[in-house]
């Protein structure tokens, strides 16, 4: 009786002893796979993590390289039209002051010429504008012009650098051989020429 | 022994067996506590040590970029140096050939 009472005793703390061995054995594997699939989770964010940031990386290069690629082209841009635009304003400088050439006379009759017959009228009249233009020079204008023709001289340098304005006698039709009539024309010409000439492009 | 004494003791024990399970269920509970803690410690780890990485691969991408942009500044300068020197060289002869354009149309 005493020794089977005391089995009795001692089976209910050994159930006990496995219930509790049990209870933790589940506990640990429990944590074990908790651990394991919260490191696996976070390996794959952090590979995600990684990919977006070598995707990102090279946008950042493309981004840079081509924002300063971008600013060193506008440079050239820059420089190369300050440098035409130079050109130019000696180009204009030198039409300004064409009367002292001594190509002026020639030029001025086929100026006159071209503008004459761009009109076509019978008594065109001419309107002759330089800076500084001699009586001589007017003169010998005049006597090289149709006698139906109408040359008016003016005190002052038309359109700013000068030239020749045709029309008929009652102004409908209109030519401007001025120089700045001429630059607009030949705009696209002379860009292409001062580029090529000074940059060799 | 009397039957209330056996009574007794089996009582007892039994309340030690639940003893026994409680103190497990409790340290059970600690094991999970703490795995749950060294969990997320595992993850701001593996984590931070991403974000780190993504910092040095961007800051590498920038320093490369940068020098790469440094050589075409170079090549730039180089280049508008070369316009400087062309256009003192050919400046008059560019405006000879311009003016004889529109004088000649």
């Amino acid at each position: 009786m005493s020794e089977s009472f005391e089995k009795l005793q001692n089976r209910i703390l050994s159930d006990a002893k496995v219930r509790a061995e049990d209870i933790i054995r589940e506990a640990e594997e429990k944590a074990r796979q908790t651990l394991e699939q919260a490191k696996t989770r976070a390996l794959k964010e952090a590979d995600e993590t990684l990919s977006r940031a070598r995707l990102e990386a090279e946008a950042l290069r493309r981004r840079i390289l081509s924002s300063r690629i971008r600013a060193n082209r506008l440079r050239i841009l820059d420089e190369k039209n300050r440098i035409v635009q130079q050109v130019m304003q000696s180009v204009e400088n030198a039409l300004a002051d064409i009367t002292a050439d001594e190509r002026f006379p020639d030029t001025l009759k086929r100026f006159v010429t071209e503008a004459v017959e761009a009109v076509g009228a019978d008594e065109p009249i001419v309107r002759i504008g330089f800076r500084e233009i001699s009586k001589n020079q007017t003169d010998a204008i005049g006597k090289s012009v149709s006698k139906g023709t109408k040359l008016v001289i003016d005190e002052q340098a038309l359109d700013g650098l000068g030239g020749v304005v045709a029309s008929d006698p009652e102004g409908k039709i209109l030519y401007n051989n001025s120089f700045k009539a001429r630059l607009d024309r030949l705009d696209s010409q002379l860009l292409t020429l001062i580029s090529s000439t000074i940059f060799r492009e | 022994m009397s039957g209330i004494e056996a009574v007794k003791r089996i009582v007892e024990t039994e309340a030690k067996a639940r003893t026994i399970v409680e103190e497990a269920r409790v340290r059970a509970q600690q094991i999970l506590s703490q795995a749950s803690q060294e969990t997320e410690n595992v993850r701001q780890h593996v984590l931070s040590s991403a974000k780190a990485r993504r910092e040095e691969i961007l800051q590498s991408a920038r320093e490369h970029a940068e020098s790469e942009a440094g050589k075409s500044d170079v090549e730039t300068t180089q280049q508008l140096e070369g316009y400087r020197k062309a256009f003192e060289g050919r400046k008059e002869l560019a405006v000879k050939k311009a003016v004889e354009l529109v004088l000649r149309g």
